[in-house]
């Protein structure tokens, strides 16, 4: 039998392939290139599946594939590891990206825009990155391609380059990342030299050996004789400067919402299930080596609780459908973070497949009522769609409910089973329960929003002749999202961790299996052993872990129907009015996202008045030699002028003294006059 | 060969140059009322020619080299033909050659021209004669045998009021210096008892008590040769002069007078003032030359950045570039290994900037010829109108700065490494300080040529001629500079020989 | 260092006396201004014209070609004088003529030149001319 892992590249290089082809010989296909893209990434698809059957078939793959560059301490190296994990988010990533490919075709061709071309090609390479991505074996690589993945972003996000408000929110999230990522560059840096080695997997891997150092066997640098506890935090932070920029976590978030200005379906491929999902993929592909750093997991859970509940509260002000997905993307990954804090690796990649399918959903159904509204996003512009566009509807109902984490859709599991790992484990430790308490205060605050915007979207009445008589939408809008409502609902039973606990049903929680390397994997890259490595200590609740299980779940739930009610009672009704006029001085505090933009604005310029002093050091002393020494020499050169004055008989005098002071200089250093 | 040929043909390089100049001379007296500005620029620049022939054959069959007999001495040991003098020989040819063959077209309305053919010839003879010199006396001679003409060159447009009073201001400065040498020569004279290089060296080292009287002399030597060198306090004529004179005469004096300069300082210093022996006896001239080179490069440079006068600004940067080869006299210490490197470093220094700097000053004939004029601002815009002489322009003022493609970069490189690792960091980091002003005002022209606009659409419609002769030694001086890349190898190391020979 | 302070002293000395004799007249003389003793002194001669008056170049044409045959003369005189034992004890003729010969060529050429080109043409300037015919008119 063909090794399957022997077509990890092919993965990564049919969506590049397709990039190749839309960008040179995209306008001579039909739909500009976007059967092409399709096929590679159903390719794709197709051997990633085939790849994640060869890991529960019990195999893992470790290997370097390329060495562009050796050297006497490192090597650095392009290479693929395949274990549970990564042979999970391959499934998502190509599944998202091909249903993504099949909607642009309603979404894009079908409106008439023009440089598809462009478009597909830049979906195809921005798959083939976080692909690439996604199969890195080793920090540099994962690096390399997040910035690529970041470039994508940036490419298609300003695809309406001509409008105005695309390339300032393309150059935005560009920017705001990079941000971030500069701290992921030192952190990679970092890690090459405190371990000589970037590699996530296998016995000389970079977490392996901080394990064995904090253990008292390995030997590595820190720089100034640092306690290797707190360096190997500073690493943790650095890198997660990337992690947090990518991921839209505060203060870094600022980006996401604005990137709504891309292309629908780029919205949910890159803003909502795969890219963002890049930060937090990263942060559990080394988790081996954030676990060791109890300080490192603390911040984690603690932005990630913060940035749930902080996004969700603006989320509930916004008028326009892709801004309340957007600011809800940005809260669910602080959840994940959340999770990945709080030491429920499990949960954390468990939320980020539920939370990849419903979110691409939610996006995709956006789209496809933004087609129907001819592109107004205004939900008060809408209303009563219901019945207009049922399949749009049901599909995003599900994807709603999933995401307001109402039982049993798909959200409901993952985000029960977060909070349930913050709760027990946040029990010992403050800073984690104070993430929970967030975590859970977002709930209500996230059913609210997410109803207000199904009600307010697709019930009631018409608001607008637009909403009276959308425009039809054809099978490549319907087809993706039925695909996708379907696993927003049925998602959420590969890992029913409630139901085992309460019920004593062994083996149901497949993906806690999955990721323990149950069926295949590699050593040290497994939940049992992070879970080992971790810092936490369960504590329980009402006297033991089935009561802890079920009063947790029993809370968020309640709290998700309560704010799901409060939505009901608001706006479903035939006419909703806005009630944030009920909000008094928080709306406008919320209107205008607390203000962070206007703060990194004002950020920035500061930044820029401290470049403009680093400016005018350089130009001032550092470019001193230069032009220092050139407005010395035209001051000096005026006084030479001033020397020559034209007087022969000067001349002869300055000669006869210049001749006299060196003979003075040599006779009195010869002693001649002695 | 010398063993065949009689002694005295080693000195045909010279000869060849005066009995040129004498012919001209000889054919303008037998008809003077005939125009004929081409035959003389033709004899005149075949007869540079042929004496850098002779020269560079010479060179080759390894005339006056330690290999075939060593150095050729004539007249009592008043002349001695070696390797150095006959490097310095075919810089002096060569840059004549240029000019005469660049004055064809500058003095093409000229009335009488052959003045200037022979003029220019002589003074090169007496060149070729400083480079041969063995003896004081010969060197006072040669020296004023290359400046009389010199005067009388800068004056040569005798109804331009200008080129009068640079002339007459170079006149009167240079009787200043050659007076000041004279007294130098004479006291050296009354404190060894000899002109001849070989015994002053001999005397400078038993000289006691009369060391102040020696160490006097030898200073103002030194101002003689750094009034030759235009190098600061005796390079005031040198501004005005340059400025003043036909741009040919410019060239010539910038490049080969200033070369003659340093070759007499080269054998001086090292034949007749051996270093080890002078500091003996307490005349620290390095000291002297040190000064003079910080100064002069210093002073030359920050001149050179505010003029406004293409023209005035090159002046100034030949005084720069004075200093920079002081440094081959100044980078010197007693015993040490690395002084042939130095000095041969400073010479092809010399060599190459012979090349570039003439084409520079030729450049600037040609738009005095043009009649564009004279500021930066009125070289705006020329490179559309006549893109290959200021693609060559370009390529002497990289040179000139030192920029790394061309050969001005590697006479610089050598001559600054050199003297670091004769320990005079201070001396290379102040001409790399130099250097970089340098880049400053050499790239102002550049910039001027290639991408500056002109003032008005008309104002480069005077480029109406293309006077050929010009253009060839323009384009002859760029590929010069570019081809002596290459072959930077043998000219160095020919440089570090010639200086071997004077240690 | 005695040798110095020696010359130094007759420096002082020297300036010392005439400045010393300056004063002393200055302060014992007495003062009687008058007109014929401010006056230029010029050989006796009343002053006419001013002092800053230009001659013609050719003065210095003829000037120049005199030193020429000046340095002429100094070289051959001596030559002169030991040509004759020079000979006598020796010396081929060709080796003492052939140098002075030379010498003698090459200022002949520069003489010749300079003759033919005009040097020692008397100019007819115009202002000479004028100013010569104005004084026949006069006289």
């Amino acid at each position: 039998m063909v090794d399957a892992f022997a077509y990890v590249p092919a993965v990564v290089l049919l969506p590049f392939f397709s990039f190749l082809v839309a960008l040179g010989a995209g306008k001579y296909l039909p739909k500009g290139g976007a059967f092409g893209g399709i096929a590679a990434t159903a390719g794709s698809f197709l051997l990633s599946l085939w790849i994640a059957t060869a890991v529960a078939g019990g195999r893992a793959y470790n290997e370097t594939l390329y060495t562009w560059a050796a050297g006497d301490q490192f090597e650095l190296t392009f290479g693929a590891l395949i274990d549970p994990l990564s042979a999970l988010m391959l499934v998502i990533v190509t599944l998202v990206a091909l249903l993504v490919h099949v909607f642009s075709l309603g979404y894009m061709n079908d409106e008439g825009e023009t440089g598809l071309p462009r478009y597909y090609a830049g979906l195809g390479l921005f798959t083939a990155s976080m692909l690439g991505f996604v199969v890195a074996d080793n920090l540099l690589m994962a690096f390399m391609f997040f910035e690529l993945v970041g470039l994508c972003s940036y490419l298609l996000i300003g695809f309406h380059f001509r409008e105005p408000g695309p390339p300032s929110a393309a150059k935005k999230a560009f920017l705001v990342t990079r941000f971030g990522d500069y701290f992921f560059l030192v952190g990679v840096v970092a890690v090459f030299a405190t371990f000589g080695t970037a590699a996530f997997a296998g016995e000389g891997s970079f977490p392996a050996l901080a394990e064995a150092a904090l253990a008292g066997s390995g030997d590595v640098w820190t720089p100034g004789g640092l306690e290797l506890q707190t360096w190997l935090t500073v690493v943790g932070l650095l890198v997660l400067g990337g992690v947090v920029g990518k991921s839209a976590q505060f203060p870094l978030h600022t980006w996401l919402p604005d990137a709504m200005e891309g292309p629908t379906p780029v919205s949910a491929l890159i803003h909502a299930a795969t890219m963002v999902a890049a930060g937090v993929y990263l942060v559990a592909r080394m988790y081996g080596f954030y676990a060791l750093t109890p300080t490192t997991l603390a911040v984690i859970a603690f932005i990630g609780g913060f940035t749930a509940l902080f996004a969700a509260t603006m989320g509930v002000v916004k008028d326009e459908l892709k801004q309340v997905l957007a600011y809800s993307t940005i809260s669910q990954y602080g959840y994940m973070m959340l999770a990945l804090g709080a030491g429920g690796y499990v949960a954390a990649v468990f939320h980020l497949t539920t939370h990849a399918f419903f979110k691409a959903l939610l996006f995709l159904g956006a789209g496809s009522v933004i087609i129907a509204m001819h592109h107004n996003e205004d939900m008060w512009d809408m209303g009563g769609l219901k019945s207009r566009m049922p399949v749009t509807y049901y599909t995003f109902l599900a994807g709603s409910l999933a995401l307001a984490g109402i039982f049993p859709f798909a959200g409901f599991w993952s985000k029960d089973e977060i909070l349930y790992e913050a709760l027990v484990h946040g029990l010992n430790e403050p800073l984690l329960l104070g993430g929970y308490v967030m975590g859970l205060l977002a709930v209500p605050v996230t059913a609210f929003y997410t109803f207000r915007m199904v009600f307010l979207t697709f019930h009631g009445e018409p608001r607008t002749d637009l909403a009276a008589d959308p425009e039809p939408v054809r099978w490549n809008v319907k087809g993706p999202l039925t695909v996708l409502g379907s696993l927003a609902v049925v998602t959420g039973f590969i890992n029913m961790v409630p139901v085992q606990k309460v019920l004593g049903l062994e083996g149901i929680d497949y993906l806690h299996r999955w990721l323990d390397n149950e069926w295949g994997g590699i050593e040290g890259l497994s939940s049992h052993h992070y879970a080992d490595l971790g810092p936490y200590s369960s504590g329980y609740i009402a006297g033991g872990e089935v009561p802890t299980v079920l009063v947790g779940a029993a809370v968020s739930l309640g709290l998700a129907l309560a704010g799901l009610g409060l939505a009901w009672r608001l706006y479903n009704v035939t006419s909703p009015t806005e009630h944030t006029a009920k909000l008094g001085g928080i709306k406008d505090v919320l209107y205008n996202n607390y203000y962070l933009d206007e703060l990194q604005v004002w950020i920035a310029y500061r930044t820029e008045d401290i470049a403009g002093g680093a400016d005018t050091f350089d130009q001032g002393i550092i470019d001193g030699v230069v032009n220092g020494v050139s407005s010395v020499s035209l001051l000096g050169g005026s006084r030479v002028r001033r020397i020559q004055t034209g007087l022969v008989t000067q001349y002869a005098a300055m000669l006869t003294l210049g001749l006299i002071a060196l003979l003075v200089l040599l006779g009195v250093n010869g002693g001649w006059f002695l | 060969m010398s063993s065949v040929a009689p002694a005295w043909s080693a000195l045909s390089p010279a000869l060849l140059l005066g009995l040129t100049g004498l012919a001209l001379l000889l054919v303008d007296t037998i008809r003077p009322n005939e125009r004929s500005n081409t035959s003389m620029a033709v004899v005149s620049a075949l007869g540079a020619l042929a004496s850098l022939s002779v020269t560079v054959w010479f060179v080759i069959a390894g005339t006056g080299h330690a290999d075939t007999g060593g150095a050729i001495t004539l007249l009592e040991g008043a002349v001695k033909v070696d390797t150095m003098s006959l490097f310095f020989t075919a810089i002096f040819a060569s840059v004549t050659a240029l000019v005469v063959v660049a004055a064809h077209d500058y003095f093409h309305d000229h009335q009488r021209p052959a003045a200037f053919y022979s003029l220019t010839l002589f003074a090169a003879t007496g060149m070729a004669l400083l480079a041969v010199a063995n003896s004081l006396a010969i060197v006072f001679v040669a020296l004023e045998m290359v400046s009389l003409p010199s005067y009388a060159l800068v004056a040569f447009l005798k109804k331009n009021r200008g080129s009068v009073e640079a002339g007459l201001k170079y006149f009167l400065i240079g009787a200043l210096s050659s007076a000041v040498f004279l007294f130098g020569i004479s006291l050296v004279y009354a404190a060894t008892g000899s002109l001849i290089f070989g015994e002053v060296a001999g005397q400078i080292e038993s000289l006691d008590t009369l060391s102040g009287v020696a160490g006097i002399g030898i200073v103002m030597i030194v101002g003689g040769v750094a009034f030759k060198t235009a190098s600061v306090p005796f390079h005031f004529w040198a501004p005005e002069a340059y400025e003043g004179a036909p741009a040919p005469v410019s060239a010539f004096l910038s490049s080969a007078s200033k070369a003659a300069g340093f070759v007499v300082a080269f054998r001086v210093f090292t034949e007749a003032f051996p270093l080890g022996a002078s500091l003996a006896a307490d005349i620290n001239w390095v000291l002297a030359f040190g000064v003079l080179a910080a100064v002069t490069m210093t002073l030359g440079n920050f001149a050179a950045a505010v003029q406004e006068e293409v023209k005035r600004m090159l002046a100034y940067s030949s005084i720069g570039h004075a200093g920079y080869a002081l440094i081959g006299l100044a980078a010197l210490s007693a015993g040490s290994a690395g002084n042939e490197a130095v000095m041969g470093a400073a010479m092809a220094h010399l060599l190459v900037y012979g090349f570039m700097n003439t084409g520079a000053f030729l450049f600037v004939a040609m738009a005095e010829r043009w009649g564009i004029g004279r500021t930066f601002e009125d070289y705006a815009g020329l490179a559309r109108r006549a893109p290959v002489a200021c693609t060559a322009m370009a390529v002497f003022m990289f040179s000139l700065a030192g920029l790394p493609p061309f050969a001005g970069f590697f006479s610089k490189y050598f001559l600054f490494m050199g003297a670091i690792e004769n320990g005079f960091l201070w001396l290379a980091g102040l001409g790399a300080v130099n250097s970089v002003v340098s880049l400053y005002y050499y790239s102002r022209v550049v910039r001027a040529m290639f991408l500056d606009d002109p003032a008005t659409p008309s104002a480069l419609d005077a480029i109406d001629v293309r006077p050929t002769a010009l253009y060839a030694a323009v384009v002859f001086a760029a590929v010069a500079t570019v081809l002596l890349l290459p072959g930077f190898g043998p000219v160095i190391e020919a440089a570090e020989a010639a200086a071997a020979a004077l240690f | 260092m005695s040798d110095w302070i020696a010359i130094g002293a007759l420096a002082a000395v020297g300036l010392l006396i005439p400045i010393g004799m300056m004063t002393v007249s200055a302060l014992l003389r007495p003062s009687v201004p008058e007109t014929g003793k401010s006056t230029t002194y010029e050989s006796g001669e009343t002053p006419t014209g001013g002092t800053r008056i230009r001659f013609n170049i050719q003065y210095y044409m003829v000037a120049l070609l005199f030193v020429v045959f000046d340095i002429e003369t100094v070289l051959l005189f001596p030559w002169a004088v030991i040509y004759r034992p020079a000979i006598e004890a020796g010396v081929p003729m060709t080796d003492l003529l052939w140098p002075m010969l030379t010498f003698v060529g090459i200022l002949a050429i520069g003489l010749g030149w300079a003759w033919r080109t005009g040097a020692v043409e008397w100019a007819r300037s115009s202002r000479a001319a004028s100013r010569k015919t104005e004084r026949d008119i006069n006289t």
